[in-house]
């Protein structure tokens, strides 16, 4: 049952088994899977079914670095499905490598094995509509996927690994009809949490101040409350409840919002491949389960632990789209329409710095001369990207010269001083807005510097063709800097320890100290990996219905046995 | 065939004995050391007008039991069913065990007993099958012998509605991935299953009167059947078909696919529906816990479904590429 919790009358009580907060992927997967339970499940949502500027307004915050870090209302969403109303769709599992303590990474290590994350990937891997579990590339097609650069065997990257796509599933659409229909399960929708209320003692919550679109208060109890609310809201609200818990709930060892992490990413360099124009492939292959899929070269961990360097991969990627001098029709179209793409895709297609009338003028004359390909590309756009339902997951353009450029896309290590905390405005119903003070460290850029001289080594060795920086490049921290921490992705703001002193909840996701209060997401995760934290959210959201739904079964037992 | 007939053996009354269920039934019984096949139909070697009260008649005198399979228009299966209850009350045979279907619980969701009330819309056919089933129910509280078997939509090796159908869809990419579309359980019952069951419920006792659910037990969406399916078929990559290409094909294309159907037999003209659109997304569970323990019900695994179809020579040639 879906409603709004607009009419809900004021000092309501609202009773479930289990509460989840937070109406995104892994609350509507952690909400559907424990429906099989046969528990009463509340979902709670702050956005409706489709965006709202009412809504929306209260991920508002203050950002301490903005040419770093987008504004804290840009790549999240209060709406039914969450960020997944926006997202490009990319699901990669994290590596085993991402879940051992590296000594060379300090506060890396979680606290649970790849193992008992990995079980829940194929289940991760359907509920995102990403196709079979299966990321070799020689796997993952009839046949094997093509080559990326038709005679390379680096001996630093695994040149076999692959991204493979959801729909990208919006799964608040997806799942709606589910959530409707089961019997167990209650979806309030704008129903903004604004305070746990926990017992005197602190050892377990009580109940959840809760209030509607017409700024009513009523109130959830529940056994169990599961926070899925994203790397953001989630230590927010931990933090803002700190009625019993004086500086916040879990934040005995002020963990709370530290750690802070997105990902280091962004486009560098240009790559000139010898031979003909066969010998490269940079685009999609489809799988038969009609998934699309895409290799990358990743970083073997021998060659992290050696040099000292944490996760990366690269991507072959066409020209930068801002730099006319690339020549090609179809991206001088999209530069042209950058005012028709929504924030979150245009802040990487196009460049941060202001265009010149003869910028504007030469991406013109681009679209003109090559107005075939344009023309091209955008009635494909049309069929494959529009109207389909899976679609095309990405600009693809093959360069007209052999000459691309690389995407990077590489983990960031954490770093206490990076973090999430309160800030000094207050929203609409009176709690601190966010305060985002992203950083990165020394060894981030490392890493993206060494794994780039790295590749272009070996791709220099084998002949495979030059990779160069530009002289405004060349300083691999300026890129860094030009394309700041990647949005979307929000991790390690509660982090998941051994003990209190090193997280903020457990191996499963309970917070220290409480005993009814789960987190979910990527909040969680201690390290951020080289992967997109979508797939390995959703993989967390079915471990801990798994364990919600044990103990769900083993607690009536133990009742009965006790009466 | 066997060389001679055993007259030792039970005979049992086959109606609709050429249709699919019913021909794989009486060749189940071919090779039956316990039973007999009387295979009737209109046009078997026993003839019989299954709505004509004389043939019907004339068929029950030699028959042990009666296994009614008779398909076809709303009307002719209920007039034949009462036929055949009218006629048992003169010449009553040892059982009847008459074949329902699942859709008499109509738009029902979640896990169904057979207990469980039809929830409307039910269709023009599962309201036939309930009034079938109404008077089977009256001929047992008359006295009679009778077991009713609810089989869901069985698939296998000649099956046209239900495999290759299904097939011609997937493999001209009108089927597929469904999305939400496609979240409604598949429950398929495999040929091989279902004629083990009413076989089985030939002399199973203390089972008249009883209702029986058929079907396969995997816990499978159609999206995933029908991917299985696909794959299997090499109908690949398989399509993500829009709800909006669905809305667009059951709406307005489906009612002149149907009418090309009644001229021509092809695979463009195989409509995708709106029941069975609604089917697919129907969230349904059918519970066989009665039927596995009275009648030793087998259910065959999904992927040895598919293999089964796939080796069949018949169907090698029906589904092969279009």
């Amino acid at each position: 049952m879906i409603q709004s919790a607009d009419d809900i009358v004021r000092g309501t009580v609202v009773h479930a088994n289990i509460c989840v907060l937070g109406g995104g992927p892994a609350g509507i997967v952690l909400a559907l899977e424990l429906a099989k339970t046969g528990k009463s499940i509340l979902l709670l949502e702050s956005g409706g079914e489709s965006p709202s500027e009412q809504a929306q307004a209260l991920n508002a915050g203050e950002v301490v670095d903005e040419k770093l870090h987008s504004p804290p209302d840009r790549y999240r969403q209060r709406v039914l499905g969450g960020a997944t109303s926006i997202w490009g769709g990319r699901c990669v599992p994290f590596d085993p490598i991402d879940f051992e303590a590296r000594p060379w990474i300090d506060h890396s290590g979680w606290p649970i094995s790849y193992d008992e994350v990995e079980r829940h990937y194929a289940a991760a891997n359907a509920w995102c509509e990403a196709g079979e579990y299966e990321y070799d590339a020689r796997l993952a097609t009839p046949g094997g996927m093509r080559a990326l650069l038709r005679g390379f065997s680096p001996l630093h990257f695994d040149a076999n690994g692959i991204e493979r796509f959801s729909c990208p599933t919006n799964f608040g659409d997806r799942y709606r009809a589910r959530l409707h229909s089961a019997p167990n399960v209650r979806v309030l929708l704008s129903a903004t949490a604004t305070s746990l209320r926990a017992a005197r003692d602190g050892s377990r919550i009580d109940t959840l101040d809760v209030r509607n679109g017409r700024d009513c208060t009523f109130s959830v109890a529940a056994e169990q409350f599961v926070l899925a609310m994203g790397g953001m809201e989630t230590p927010r609200l931990l933090l803002t409840s700190d009625d019993v818990h004086a500086g916040g709930i879990g934040n005995v060892n002020d963990l709370v919002g530290r750690f802070y992490m997105c990902h280091i990413a962004g486009t560098i360099g240009s790559l000139r491949v010898n031979g003909t124009a066969d010998s490269v492939w940079h685009g999609y292959d489809v799988a038969a389960d009609g998934t699309y899929c895409r290799r990358r070269l990743a970083l073997l961990p021998e060659t992290q632990a050696a040099m000292g360097l944490s996760n990366a991969v690269f991507r072959l990627h066409h020209p930068r789209i801002a730099d006319p001098r690339h020549g090609t029709g179809p991206l001088s179209a999209i530069f042209l329409a950058q005012r028709f793409i929504s924030y979150e895709y245009a802040k990487r297609l196009v460049s941060d710095v202001p265009p010149t009338y003869k910028t504007w003028l030469r991406h013109g004359m681009n679209a003109v001369i090559d107005s075939p390909s344009t023309g091209r590309f955008l009635l494909r756009w049309l069929k494959t990207r529009t109207l389909a339902d899976r679609k095309f997951p990405s600009i693809i353009i093959r360069p007209r010269t052999n000459l691309f450029s690389l995407d990077f896309h590489a983990e960031q290590v954490p770093n206490p001083d990076s973090r999430i905390d309160l800030g000094s405005g207050l929203d609409r119903f009176g709690n601190r807005r966010l305060r985002v003070d992203w950083r990165y460290t020394r060894q981030d850029v490392e890493t993206v510097a060494t794994s780039f001289d790295l590749l272009s080594q070996e791709l220099a060795t084998q002949s495979i063709g030059h990779l160069s920086l530009a002289s405004d490049e060349r300083d691999i921290e300026t890129v860094v800097r030009r394309d700041g921490a990647y949005g979307g992705h929000h991790i390690g703001t509660t982090r998941m320890g051994a003990s209190a002193r090193s997280g903020v909840v457990d191996r499963h996701g309970k917070v220290f100290g409480v005993n009814n209060l789960y987190v979910v997401g990527s909040a969680t995760f201690p390290t951020s990996s080289q992967a997109n934290p979508t797939l390995t959210i959703v993989a967390m959201a079915v471990r801990l219905a798994e364990r919600l739904g044990a103990l769900a079964t083993r607690v009536p037992s133990i009742q009965e046995s006790v009466s | 065939m066997p060389d001679s007939i055993d007259y030792s053996r039970k005979p049992v009354l086959i109606l609709g004995a050429s249709g699919f269920i019913g021909s794989r039934v009486t060749a189940a019984l071919t090779y039956s050391p316990i039973y007999r096949p009387v295979a009737a139909s209109r046009r078997s070697a026993v003839s019989v007008d299954a709505t004509d009260p004389a043939s019907i008649l004339g068929a029950l005198r030699d028959a042990d039991c009666v296994i009614n399979c008779i398909a076809g228009n709303d009307q002719a299966m209920v007039r034949a069913t009462q036929v055949l209850c009218d006629a048992a009350r003169s010449i009553p045979p040892r059982r009847i065990i008459h074949l329902s279907s699942m859709a008499v619980y109509g738009a029902a969701t979640g896990t169904i007993t057979e207990s469980h009330p039809p929830v409307d819309p039910v269709s023009g056919y599962g309201r036939a099958k309930i009034e079938c089933e109404d008077i089977v129910g009256r001929y047992v509280r008359d006295g009679g012998d009778a077991a009713i078997l609810r089989p869901t939509c069985v698939f296998g090796p000649g099956s046209a509605q239900w495999t290759t159908r299904l097939a011609r869809l997937l493999q001209a990419g009108r089927l597929g991935d469904l999305g939400a579309g496609g979240d409604g359980g598949c429950n398929l019952a495999f040929i091989d299953d279902v004629v083990g069951a009413i076989v089985s419920a030939l002399d199973a006792p203390e089972i008249s009167g009883r209702i029986f659910n058929v079907s396969s037990s995997a816990e499978l969406t159609w999206n995933q059947f029908l991917m299985a399916f696909g794959t299997a078929l090499c109908a690949t990559p398989i399509r993500r078909v829009p709800a909006r290409s669905m809305k667009i094909e059951t709406k307005i294309i489906a009612p002149f696919r149907r009418i090309a159907a009644k001229a021509i037999k092809a695979p463009w003209t195989e409509a995708v529906t709106p029941s069975l659109a609604a089917l697919f997304r129907q969230d349904i569970r059918i519970d066989c816990g009665a039927a596995q323990s009275a009648l030793w019900l087998h259910q065959t695994p999904p992927d040895q479904m598919i293999a089964a179809v796939l080796r069949d020579d018949r169907m090698k040639q029906e589904l092969a590429p279009l």
